[in-house]
């Protein structure tokens, strides 16, 4: 597993629960390490047994843990990048949709062992897609549905998202009501004064 | 169908060359320019009429001595590069790549340009947009990978930054003695490899408390640890940051001290480090009496400073002082401590 990962699950649940909690759950995870770096890999059990630790000590499911990363990888200004990564998939978010299909391989373009789900967009109409998402880890589904819920308010268009999940797959309804619903967030190409 | 669009009648509109190719200009057969495309024209800022000359507009880079358009089409119509010549010095770094052909009728010259590598100075520049890029056009991938690679780089950095203090730490941790909070054995003999290499004169004091044994048998060792916490306290408040007092044993300790040969100045160290000892500690009521003994060496007594002969004869001296009444500081002194040897 690689800390990419678990540095935003770590940074998520002590940042909104405070570092008293993070302890308690790191403890009842049983993990030896307090703080996780970003570019080293561990053990790939570790995101399941700190998202199930999180999900009793908080009493929230575990299915909201997951999804609440994905939110907060979008949202929290300190992963920025994430955000801003992920906006150079298209104009608007039909667009940004479509690109989902090539994030193995930007993800790959930017860190050789970083692995990401594969995913796969089926185009019904103008409205309606179908997001099929494949990895070995159950909660990244969910991490996309929360990452995806978080880009549609980037871009100001109005979804719903609905999720089904498989033995061997998830997919996603995705209900695209008004591409512009609201103001998108400003986006541009650089970074300004760096 | 060999490929190309040879129709008498095929003509590409200026909306279709706008599409395509949003940086491409049309040059007139003497080298005027006609029109240009959108996003060369914002690159250009209002600043070029139509009509303007080629070269007036461009400083042609590559290849080298051409000015014309006329010059660079009969030496690299393929790859050259120009730059415009109203460009602040500032953004004298944005190049701009091309490639030109003389279209069939008239004589007129295509030219399509792009930033290369300068792309994303280029965008922050002038503030370009997707919309400036067409689609088949990898510029959005480079930039992604730009930002990326500026992502991942501060990521490393930070990680290298967290592994190096907390190296720190740990080699702050192997060098010091935690009782004392002085320097460790290990740190006091790398801190003499280091002068002796560095041909830096220096004194050592090598130090052996006494009674301190007597100390630890009736008071116990909780008051033996808390007689050498205040021997510790006195040998940081004799030393200078730059010399290293380090406790090498049991009660054993060692100050070196940079710079420092001069017998009368190493011995007058000596005697207040002694007397700061033999202040008599108090530990849970009861008075703790100690004294220390202490053989000096100087590093210019020796031709090639050695560190093991350093401390052995440190000790040799330390022995004299102890058999000469204790609570004594004693100079080595070769003829007479190794008797001439």
């Amino acid at each position: 597993m690689h800390g990419l990962m678990l540095r935003p699950l770590q940074g998520y649940l002590k940042e909104t629960f405070g570092p008293a909690a993070w302890t308690q759950i790191t403890r009842a995870a049983d993990v030896s390490v307090d703080t996780f770096e970003p570019m080293l890999r561990y053990d790939p059990t570790l995101v399941t047994r700190i998202t199930e630790a999180a999900s009793r000590i908080l009493s929230r499911p575990v299915d909201a843990v997951w999804e609440d990363l994905g939110t907060y990888l979008v949202t929290n200004p300190g992963y920025e990048g994430v955000r801003r990564l992920l906006r150079f998939g298209g104009v608007n978010f039909a667009e940004f949709l479509h690109s989902l299909e090539q994030l193995p391989g930007r993800a790959q373009l930017a860190m050789p062992e970083l692995e990401v789900p594969e995913l796969i967009l089926q185009e019904l109409d103008r409205e309606w897609f179908l997001l099929t998402c494949r990895f070995p880890i159950r909660g990244a589904a969910l991490v996309i549905l929360g990452m995806l819920r978080a880009m549609a308010d980037d871009y100001g268009a109005l979804v719903v998202i609905e999720l089904d999940s498989g033995p061997q797959e998830d997919v996603m309804t995705i209900h695209l009501l008004d591409a512009s619903h609201a103001t998108a967030r400003p986006f541009q190409l650089t970074v300004q004064d760096r | 169908m060999d490929g190309s669009l040879s129709d008498a009648d095929f003509t590409l509109e200026s909306d279709v060359l706008d599409r395509f190719m949003p940086m491409h200009m049309i040059l007139a057969a003497d080298g005027r320019v006609e029109s240009f495309g959108p996003t060369l024209a914002r690159v250009l800022q209002g600043q070029v009429q139509a009509g303007s000359r080629f070269e007036d507009v461009f400083e042609v880079r590559s290849p080298g001595g051409t000015v014309t358009i006329t010059e660079v089409l009969a030496r690299s119509p393929g790859r050259f590069r120009l730059a415009p010549r109203h460009w602040p010095q500032a953004s004298s770094r944005i190049g701009l790549r091309g490639v030109a052909m003389v279209l069939p009728a008239g004589g007129r010259v295509l030219v399509n340009l792009s930033f290369g590598i300068d792309l994303i100075e280029a965008v922050r520049k002038f503030g370009l947009t997707d919309a400036d890029f067409v689609a088949t056009d990898l510029a959005m991938e480079l930039l992604y990978l730009a930002e990326a690679n500026t992502a991942v780089t501060a990521e490393l950095r930070g990680l290298n930054l967290r592994l190096e203090g907390a190296r720190l730490v740990a080699e702050e941790e192997a060098m010091s003695d935690r009782l004392t909070g002085l320097r460790n054995r290990r740190a006091a003999d790398r801190y003499l490899e280091r002068l002796c290499a560095a041909g830096t004169p220096f004194g050592v004091l090598h130090m052996d408390l006494d009674f301190f044994k007597a100390v630890n048998d009736t008071l116990g060792h909780a008051a033996g640890d808390h007689v050498l916490g205040a021997v510790g306290q006195v040998l940081r408040r004799q030393s200078r940051a730059e010399d290293c007092a380090a406790r090498i044993g049991g009660d054993e300790f060692v100050v070196v001290l940079a710079e420092r040969t001069q017998p009368e100045q190493l011995r007058a160290i000596a005697e207040r480090i002694i007397a700061g000892v033999t202040v008599p500690v108090e530990f849970e009521g009861q008075e703790c009496r100690i004294s220390a003994s202490i053989g000096i060496v100087r590093s210019t007594d020796y031709p090639n400073p050695d560190p093991a002969l350093i401390l052995a004869d440190a000790d040799a001296a330390l022995y004299v002082a102890k058999r000469a009444g204790r609570g004594r500081a004693v100079v080595f002194d070769r003829a007479v401590h190794r008797g001439g040897e």
